[in-house]
């Protein structure tokens, strides 16, 4: 096992060497500016992103095995070649995932090839699983600083420019399709909806 | 005709001296239709025996002329010589030999002809003579049908046996010590004092003297090699990363080339724009070439990534361009002037079916492409009018022809070398490829040029297994199937085929049934009708050809109905088996699978049990149902083909065979959309992988008069015992490959 | 740019975007390592770079630039070989072998970081390894015996 706790660090290390990304703006609205029902718009169109195979693919939960699912897919299978990214959540106990998905700044223009980023390719946190999840568990875990990542909505929308992953998922190269909206419009909803008190339908 | 019977394997059998002298020396001297190659450029004091052998001061050559495309065949071909020539296989060179009519392989002639493999009458062996005969006087050197065993059994070993004998008369007349009294091993000469003379320090003397003739062959109690654990020769290269492919050679002055052409397999380029590609770092020209165009380049990712920046404009495909249309050209195949031939009617077939309880089943088996792991690839030079090939093929004869053809020389300008190949599954039948790395050389002249295929070049251009449907009508009475009639419609691979290699197939395709009008089953009434669909899209042999789809389709629809009769089935089978080699089959997969025995809850079990090339193989499969679908568990195969070689890689060939057979059948086919293949890499066509392996437990028999190889019969069953087990499981019948179209799989 | 390839210094000029496959194989002679398909779905063409197996074919050349690439011809040879070789000569997995050089480097890194694997190990480890020829139950039974042997020394 010391092995594998040596790589998890080297690769914690590295995952914050990514190249530069599409540049994302952030401005919050005023404070109390946007209502509930805005709020509840911008989480419906939030949902539809994480929702969306691009992005919830890759938050899986604690089985660490990623999924395979969206229109080129056919019905929603695990990863093909029996992936399964361990505890680590970077497969360092089994198949690292770099060592496939590689390092590359460029986009990724080979139809079918494992999808590659300026950074580490990695799932997200268990305890952000999305894959499956409804609308309303969604909402209330990305509001949970516990289980955010201490976040609050700036945070995560500064998490949205650094992360060259989640870039990815508005540019996934031929063959797959994008994440819907655009990552600005994304960001610009996380904002809006943590201005307006991160509404979830659930709250009544 | 009365020759042809005569040198045939019965009469060689009964094995008198006479005979076995015309059967060693049958190319050379009482049949003689073709003359030795190795006599060609033989220096004084160098010595051949015979086509295989070859023996000079410097060392022992054996020539093992079927083409080694991971089936391990040139160890079991030098084991068969060394068997007899009494050398270890690591004392001598192994050479693929050069394209020759003398290396002709009878085997294939087994294949075509409408008999029982063990129909050993009179009239079956007199027309597998003439069939092997034509074959043998065309000099048609071929590897495939898993005919490289029965093919090379016997020629081999008294090859082997021919030149012992002639370098011990060589020593008797050297030391005046009778060939009685002498012994031989490891590569030498035993006198009866002890002393040793090596067979190469005898090579001068040797060649002074005739062949020997007498030779009896020896029993299989004293045989050292056959039957027993080798190691293939090719092993420690393979785990070393050492063994030279054809994509690996380099020769001086080469340069790279790929190749796109249209994706529609046949349809013409209209025209291209190569603007975006001809100042691409590295590339020296881009050329056309039949359908398409080539780029040649300083390297190999070079070359592809120039050949897909041009531009090119495709014509249609000269077959229909969707899927579906192909189908419905299949099932309207059914009708009397598409009838091929009606292979088999035993009893009253009409009568039986005139009742009612009709069951009628229809099932199908899909275009499946071949995608050997090293992409198609060869190196041409043609220089002052010789063309050289190096690639790894299959009909070397057809391939000299081929390209003399493309270039405007005689065949015998073309000299051939060829190659280790990363797999072939049949793909390494075709010539397409070379024909192309022909046409960029002509472009280059005096240059080595290597032309690779990228994957997804390889995938369009893959001409697939042919696809095929049956319709089935069948009786069940009392617990018992008492009635099938089962037509089978498919396109004709052998026509197809043939009509690239240049020949004419008149006749029947025995390919459309093949594995189901020979089912081993004395069903009361029983009819098997093949009815020949129009060509479609272009097809190949792939790894167990006609018995690939014919083999799933019988046994999937003989299945059902003994399901639907509530008969248990193994028990059937054996009911219904018609003879003891094949009854033993089953017997001992039953008793080895346990059959019957208590699986436990969510598992089931499927049997099948289908003869190919002459080897009758059953395999038992037992299955789970998961969480993420269905898990193959375990295996069990009972194979029968007269004499295993060696049992390693016979286990080996026969886990492959299943593999394959069933990764085939659950995830891989080939579909057409604009008349171009919908899948240009293995992520949409996978076959198996590791984690979906089951584990197999293999048995080989040796109850069969004749031998037999083993690279293809373990495909077949795999399919229909698959549904066999699929249905046990769920209760539902799989009847269109691939199966996870239906069902999920682990 | 400088690779350190097998413990050697190579210098090679390439683009950018240059698979490392192909630096290995067109550029540095080293045909051991495969090209299968070109898009990490066969593993054919892995090697070790920087301790961690790779798909050489998704490997860019810039990316490889300063790092240290052990190939098959690396790995051991056949007068001196590794572990792995030596089990998958002992159970002569290889059939046509052209996946083997891939499969064999798979399998030298999953005993690095799992000296003992069950089976479960095994078949996650090199499900990103396609054998076309289907010898999978002989890599299963190598991979065991290379891993015992392993323990051993």
């Amino acid at each position: 096992m010391k092995r594998i706790l040596t790589v998890i660090c080297v690769m914690s290390v590295a995952g914050a060497a990514f190249a530069e990304g599409e540049n994302v703006n952030i401005a919050p609205p005023a404070e109390a500016s946007v209502s509930r029902a805005d709020g509840l718009g911008a989480w419906t169109r939030i949902y539809d992103v994480t929702s969306h195979p691009r992005c919830s693919n890759c938050h899986v939960g604690a089985n660490n095995i990623p999924m395979w699912s969206g229109p080129s897919y056919g019905n929603a299978r695990p990863h093909g070649m029996n992936i399964n990214a361990g505890d680590s959540r970077i497969g360092a106990e089994y198949t690292q995932c770099s060592t496939c998905h590689a390092f590359r700044e460029d986009v990724n223009d080979v139809p079918h090839a494992a999808p590659q980023v300026a950074m580490n390719w990695q799932l997200a946190p268990v305890e952000a699983e999305w894959f499956g999840k409804t609308s309303d568990e969604i909402c209330n875990q990305l509001r949970d600083p516990e289980r955010n990542g201490g976040r609050d909505f700036n945070d995560i929308a500064s998490h949205l420019d650094h992360d060259l992953i989640l870039h990815w998922a508005w540019n996934p190269g031929e063959g797959r399709e994008p994440a819907p909206y655009s990552l600005q419009e994304h960001v610009n909803d996380i904002l809006a909806w943590g201005v307006a008190g991160y509404p979830c339908a659930n709250d009544e | 005709m009365g020759r042809l019977k005569a040198i045939g394997r019965r009469s060689f059998l009964i094995g008198s001296a006479g005979v076995l002298g015309g059967v060693a020396f049958g190319t050379f001297m009482a049949v003689r239709p073709h003359d030795n190659p190795l006599t060609a450029d033989l220096a004084e004091g160098e010595v051949v025996f015979n086509a295989f052998v070859k023996l000079t001061a410097d060392g022992i050559t054996l020539i093992v002329p079927h083409a080694d495309i991971g089936q391990g065949v040139q160890s079991a071909q030098a084991a068969l010589i060394a068997e007899e020539f009494d050398i270890e296989v690591d004392q001598a060179t192994l050479s693929f030999g050069d394209p020759d009519p003398a290396y002709y392989n009878t085997a294939f002639a087994d294949e075509g002809v409408p008999f029982m493999s063990f129909d050993e009458s009179t009239v079956a062996e007199t027309m597998r003579g003439v069939a092997g005969g034509v074959i043998k006087m065309i000099g048609l050197q071929g590897t495939g049908g898993s005919t490289s065993m029965s093919d090379q059994y016997e020629k081999l070993r008294l090859a082997g046996a021919v030149a012992r004998e002639t370098i011990k008369a060589a020593a008797s007349l050297r030391t005046g010590v009778p060939v009685a009294d002498l012994r031989t091993a490891n590569a030498s000469v035993i006198l009866p004092n002890g002393e040793t003379i090596a067979y190469v320090d005898l090579a001068a003397e040797s060649s002074q003297i005739s062949p020997a003739t007498d030779i009896a062959l020896r029993d299989p109690s004293e045989w050292r090699h056959i039957g027993k654990p080798m190691m293939r020769t090719d092993t420690v290269a393979k785990a070393t990363g050492t063994q030279t492919f054809g994509i690996d050679l380099d020769l001086d002055g080469m340069v790279y080339a790929s190749v796109r052409t249209n994706p529609r397999k046949g349809g013409a380029m209209i025209s291209f724009d190569t603007k975006n590609a001809e100042n691409m770092r590295g590339v020296q020209a881009i050329v056309p070439v039949t359908n398409g165009i080539a780029a040649i380049a300083d390297n190999t990712w070079r070359a592809i990534q120039a050949v897909n920046e041009v531009v090119c404009e495709w014509g249609p495909a000269p077959y229909p361009a969707e899927t579906a249309a192909h189908w419905d050209e299949v099932a309207a195949s059914f009708v009397d002037d598409r009838l091929d031939q009606e292979w088999r009617v035993d009893g009253d077939v009409d009568a039986a079916l005139a009742g009612e309880n009709k069951i009628t089943i229809e099932n199908r088996a899909p275009y499946v492409a071949h995608q050997p792991l090293e992409p198609l690839n060869a190196i041409v030079r043609i220089s002052d009018g010789l063309v050289e090939v190096w690639t790894g093929h299959q009909l070397p004869r057809f391939l000299q022809q081929q390209v003399a053809a493309v270039v405007g020389v005689d065949a015998d300008s073309v000299q051939f070398y060829n190659q280790f190949s990363g797999g072939s599954f049949g793909h390494r039948l075709e010539f397409e490829y070379i024909k192309q790395a022909t046409q960029i050389a002509m472009a280059m002249p005096g240059t080595p040029v290597k032309m690779t295929y990228s994957r997804e070049e390889d995938f369009l251009q893959d001409y697939p297994r042919q696809l095929a449907m049956s319709r089935a009508q069948g009786i069940v009475e009392n617990g018992q199937v008492t009635a099938l009639s089962l037509d089978i419609a498919a396109p004709s691979v052998l026509a197809s085929g043939g009509q690239r290699a240049g020949i004419v197939t008149p006749g029947p395709d025995a390919q459309i049934v093949a594995g189901a009008w020979n089912m081993p089953y004395d069903i009361p009434s029983l009819r098997v009708r093949g009815y020949r669909v129009p060509e479609l899209a272009p097809i190949s042999s792939w790894r167990s050809v006609g018995a690939s789809h014919a083999g799933f389709l019988a046994e999937n629809t003989l299945d059902e109905l003994i399901r639907a009769a509530g008969a248990d089935p193994m028990e059937e089978r054996l009911r219904l088996v018609n003879h003891p080699v094949h009854r033993t089959v089953l017997e001992t997969l039953a008793e080895m699978s346990n059959w019957g025995g208590d699986l436990g809850p969510n598992r089931g079990r499927g049997l099948a049990l289908v003869e190919s090339f002459g080897v009758p193989t059953a395999e038992v499969i037992e299955i789970s149902m998961t969480d993420y679908g269905i898990k193959l568990d375990k295996v069990y195969v009972v194979a029968d083909v007269g004499q295993v070689i060696d049992p390693v890689n016979f286990e080996n060939q026969v886990q492959g065979g299943v593999v394959w057979g069933l990764g085939h059948a659950i995830n891989s086919e080939i579909t057409y959309s604009d008349g171009v293949a919908e899948q240009t890499n293995y992520h949409a066509a996978e076959g198996m992988r590791i984690f979906q392996t089951p584990e197999i437990v293999v048995r080989g028999l040796e109850n069969a008069t004749k031998i037999r190889g083993i690279g293809e019969p373990p495909v077949p069953p795999a399919a229909p015992a698959l549904a066999s087990a699929i249905f046990d499981l769920t209760g539902e019948r799989p009847r269109e490959m691939p199966f996870f179209k239906s069902f999920d799989f682990v | 740019m400088q690779l350190l390839v097998n413990g050697e210094e190579r210098t090679v000029d390439v683009e950018d975007d240059m698979p490392l496959l192909w630096v290995l194989r067109d550029e540095l002679g080293l045909k051991g390592t495969k090209y299968g398909c070109g898009i990490a779905q066969c593993g054919a063409c892995t090697v070790h770079m920087d301790g961690v197996a790779v798909r050489s074919c998704q490997v860019a050349a810039a990316t490889a630039d300063g790092a240290e690439v052990v190939t098959i011809e690396g790995l051991g040879s056949p007068d001196a070989l590794h572990a792995v070789q030596d089990a998958w000569i002992a159970h002569q997995v290889a059939q046509c072998g052209y996946c083997q050089s891939g499969q064999i480097m798979q399998a030298a890194s999953l005993l690095e970081t799992n000296p003992e694997p069950t089976d479960d190990d095994i078949d996650i480890v090199m499900g990103g390894n396609l054998c076309r020829c289907g010898t999978y139950p002989r890599i299963r039974a190598a991979v065991k015996t290379a891993a015992a042997k392993l323990q051993e020394a």
